[in-house]
């Protein structure tokens, strides 16, 4: 697959040999030039004037869907940037947001950005120091609170957020027991800007009106998996741009919706749920809670979707799961239908009966019934999670990007089934690979012209992410395919090396994994080392219903990670995918975890995504027991509960050898 | 400290004895509850306390004494009384229905609030189908306050203990009630369960300034939950007062909280 690449030396792919572009679906504005719609206020209130009792988001509250028109939003925005402008902020100040997928966060952020000032989201999950640590690095002035938990988190931040002079917060459930001189409630918040608006009629339009498309609108947190994260600074005008190319390459219209389920914060769900309504005018709706979401999701029935790897992965696994429980003759039709898709998907075709009677009963049930493009980002997905959605007729597609790059700019065409690739670049983007080593594989480097303005406070950040003349080092390392897509590998830093000079993606094999429905987190070891070792994290809600069936008692996760059975049972899944690795990348040894991963940790990042120093550092003394051969283990750890108190566990582990690591250690002998 | 004024006197029990055959449940007890304010029943097992809460809401008729309920004076309570005029309860052991789901379960704790009879609601038609908007949409933000929109449409009995226990005051909430009984809230809970409940309690108390009187066995929930406590043992009143006060009385330590012989 490899060898038929074009020079292995430099490759590019950009403007000039791109495919036809498509036409974009939206009307072009009869009124202003696109070119004069270069902030989102601006397109806010653009839609507002032309469409202004068109749907453009929804809510479920209290249980039913609640619409809100593009003329209901601007009014939202409008009264909300009256607020901000009678709390004082200025323009070039920094608003920070938190809290869950709400339209109130939407319209907060969009009327921070009308008063020209910049918007920091963050994770609603994190914990108050490192909210303290983006509110004092960000200095925003005043910041938006959900809830009580958000504000208590706020407050906690305390004297280190030096900059913060407001905390606004929505819900003022549990708030009667606060009376923080910084706190102004939500409707206290709509007062004042009502009697700023009935002074000054005209100061909204006329911010409005200031705004430009070079000024920065979006602070952008940095996944951050190997240190604090930056800001990355996307200028409105940079940011449209490149959505607008985003939109060439997968077109949709006012007739589409999307579901907000992945965290605001992130840069995705920025060009998702801010930008490509303004743009498109895309429906986006917003589900009650987490809990609710899948179930919220199938109501709404979207034509679009955007979901994280592990979402996938854990829709797949679930499907699964409820199989186990399924009859006989379900499971015989369940097996027979996707054994049926998969071998006709291989062929290029779609296999009519079992479409017809499984597929479409399982779509519906999940709410993928009017999927048109289903994309999956942020990390790679395993290629058998990808072909099982593949079978059941779900288009899904790899996207990828950078925050600093405003997220994705390639995206496969979904035209062939190609579990490797990321597809080809958008219509604005360059590609090119440095210093590709004998199989082509070397550093990504990008520029487009939706990209970041540097790293907010960050100068020397900025200068090591950027070359002399504007190209972006990602940091991954892949290649350019013949047919010039791009084929992420892992990232530069993170492809290992043995001792022994097997290189491997620690990334894909944990891929590979984590395709077993019993495997939830997993870290793949091996960078200097002999050999490939694993540490796993079983997946609870599939380890635990496997042991119920099989009447394994077991009280917690720890408990159930050290049962016996359950270990023998991964120690069959690892075999698995060790059958289907080259002889030098299987894994030897593995061990089970007494805990899983979490990111209060440490030991992942808000996204997911593995920290590999700190699970080096934290786990030291596992890892040199996997390779001194050792059979067991004892621990003591200290975890961090989800309320912030910490607590000790201790355990002892076996360690096991795989058949690949018992041949190993044969012909060592 | 929790802002809120406690009022007059709601609901006085005065004098109550309850006997049932030869055993003494409750003997002479005298004690009063204030308008908005959390009201704990404490004491050791069979010392009266369900009985109690059952003569409060008249499920219970005591041989003598009388409750002054809102200013008038009844010999004894009776159910359809209690529950028309504003006192809600939830029980010991769960008493929801089972089949139905959660939603149901709580438009059930709205029924003496319709006003439409069985014919017109069976139409679902005209003023029928207003009045069932507008409890559903009471409903619903109970359903919201309680945070329990994911199982909104799953039976009852399908749910575990802990979300059970949170179902069931939310029925007990949708009748609006101005007095809310509740018989240990927090029993058979973990931690983390037993910190969600306290929260709710105080959030009803505080929101919707509902007066609540409940039985608690964790000390340190009705420690730090309560204005004032009862104190029963053995049918008796032992103690009456602030949770300072009462947890430092030396006749309650004895027979409650322990002491070394």
């Amino acid at each position: 697959m490899r060898a038929d690449r074009e020079g292995a030396t430099l490759a590019v792919v950009g403007a000039a040999s791109q495919k036809p572009a498509r036409v974009e679906t939206a009307p072009a504005p009869a009124a202003r030039a696109p070119s004069d719609l270069d902030t989102f206020p601006k397109l806010l209130l653009h839609n507002a004037v032309n469409w202004p009792d068109a749907v453009a988001m929804r809510e479920k509250e209290l249980g039913i869907w609640q619409a809100y028109t593009w003329r209901q939003v601007a009014e939202a925005v409008r009264g909300l940037a009256l607020g901000l402008k009678s709390l004082g902020l200025e323009r070039g100040e920094v608003v920070a947001l938190i809290g869950r997928n709400r339209p109130n966060w939407v319209w907060s952020e969009l009327a921070a950005h009308c008063c020209g000032a910049m918007t920091v989201g963050i994770y609603a999950d994190v914990l108050a120091e490192e909210a303290g640590y983006l509110l004092a690095h960000s200095g925003a002035v005043v910041a938006f609170a959900e809830d009580e938990e958000q504000v208590d988190k706020l407050l906690e931040v305390g004297e280190r957020a030096t900059a913060l002079r407001w905390i606004v917060f929505h819900d003022p459930r549990g708030m009667g027991r606060h009376d923080h001189p910084k706190l102004v409630s939500w409707a206290e918040l709509l007062r004042r800007g009502a009697a700023l608006g009935a002074e000054r009629p005209d100061l909204f339009e006329a911010e409005v009106a200031a705004g430009r498309g070079e000024d920065v609108g979006i602070l952008c947190t940095t996944s951050g998996t190997t240190s604090s994260p930056k800001l990355a600074m996307l200028p409105f005008g940079r940011f449209l741009d490149h959505v607008r190319a985003y939109l060439r390459a997968d077109p949709r219209g006012p007739e589409d919706e999307y579901v907000c389920l992945l965290p605001l914060p992130w840069i995705m769900e920025q060009v998702y749920v801010l930008a490509m309504p303004l743009l498109c005018r895309i429906r986006v709706s917003f589900p009650e809670g987490q809990a609710t979401a899948m179930a919220d999701l199938r109501e709404i029935g979207p034509t679009h979707l955007l979901l994280a790897p592990r979402v996938w992965e854990q829709t797949a696994a679930d499907i699964r799961a409820r199989m186990m429980d399924a009859n006989a003759f379900s499971r015989w039709c369940f097996e027979r239908g996707f054994a049926a898709a998969l071998a006709a998907l291989e062929r290029g075709r779609r296999a009519r009966l079992a479409d017809w009677l499984l597929m479409s009963a399982l779509r519906d049930r999940l709410g993928f019934a009017r999927v048109r493009s289903a994309a999956t980002g942020g990390a790679a997905l395993g290629p058998d999670t990808f072909k099982f959605f593949l079978a059941m007729g779900v288009p899904l597609r790899q996207l990828y990007g950078q925050t600093e790059l405003s997220g994705a700019y390639t995206l496969q065409d979904g035209r062939e089934i190609d579990t490797d690739s990321s597809g080809l670049p958008f219509d604005n983007t360059e590609i090119r690979i440095v210093d590709p080593d004998a199989d082509g594989v070397g550093e990504i480097l990008t520029r487009h012209t939706g990209m970041f303005a540097g790293y907010f406070r960050n100068e020397v950040a900025t200068r090591e992410a950027l070359t002399e003349d504007g190209w972006m080092r990602t940091g991954d390392a892949g290649y350019l395919d013949a047919k010039g897509r791009l084929v992420v590998i892992d990232r530069v830093k993170d492809i290992a090396t043995t001792a022994t000079g097997v290189r491997f993606s620690p990334q894909y094999i944990e891929n590979k994994l984590k395709f077993s429905p019993y495997i939830g987190e997993c870290v793949v070891l091996g960078q200097g080392r002999p050999w490939l070792a694993a540490i796993l994290c079983i997946r609870f809600s599939m380890v635990a219903k496997w042991a119920e069936s099989r009447r394994i008692g077991f009280t917690t996760y720890q408990n159930l990670a050290a049962n016996p059975d359950v270990q023998a049972l991964l120690a069959g899944e690892v075999e698995k995918v060790n059958a289907s690795l080259p002889e030098g990348q299987r894994l030897a040894r593995f061990l089970v975890l007494y805990k899983e991963l979490d990111a209060d940790d440490g030991e992942l990042t808000r996204t997911r995504k593995v920290r590999r120093n700190v699970i080096d550092e934290r786990y030291a003394r596992l890892i040199e027991a996997l390779y001194a051969g050792e059979r067991e283990v004892h621990v003591a750890t200290e975890v961090t509960f989800e309320d912030g108190r910490k607590g000790r566990i201790e355990a002892d582990l076996v360690l096991h050898d795989t058949a690949a690591g018992q041949m190993l250690a044969r012909r060592s002998a | 400290m929790r802002q809120r004024a406690i009022g007059e006197v709601i609901l006085a029990v005065e004098d109550v004895s309850l006997r049932f055959g030869g055993v003494r449940a409750i003997a002479d007890v005298s004690f009063d509850i204030r308008a908005h304010e959390i009201r704990a029943i404490i004491g050791p097992n069979g010392a009266g306390k369900s009985s109690m809460l059952n003569v409060i809401n008249g499920f219970y008729r005591p041989q003598e004494g009388r409750i002054v309920w809102k200013g008038q004076a009844h010999r004894a309570m009776r159910p359809y009384l209690a529950a028309s005029t504003g006192i809600a309860r939830t029980f010991q052991n769960i008493a929801l229905f089972k089949g139905m789901t959660v939603l149901d379960n709580l438009m059930s704790g709205r029924t003496l609030k319709m006003r439409r009879g069985f014919f017109w609601q069976a139409l679902r038609y005209g003023p029928a189908l207003e009045e069932e908007i507008a409890h559903r949409r009471r409903v619903e933000e109970i359903i919201d306050f309680l945070e329990i929109e994911h199982i909104r449409k799953v039976p009852v009995g399908r749910l575990p203990y802990g979300l059970q226990k949170r179902v069931e005051l939310g029925r007990a909430l949708a009748m609006e009630p101005e007095l809310l009984l509740l018989d240990e809230p927090m029993a058979g809970m973990n931690l983390e369960e037993k910190e969600d409940m306290s929260r709710y309690i105080l959030e009803v108390n505080e929101q919707l300034g509902t007066t609540i009187a409940l039985i608690e066995h964790d000390m340190s929930v009705v420690m730090d939950l309560s204005d004032r406590i009862v104190v029963l043992d053995h049918g008796q009143l032992l103690a009456d007062g602030p949770p300072e006060v009462v947890s430092r009385d030396p006749a309650v330590i004895e027979a409650y909280l322990g002491v070394a012989h």
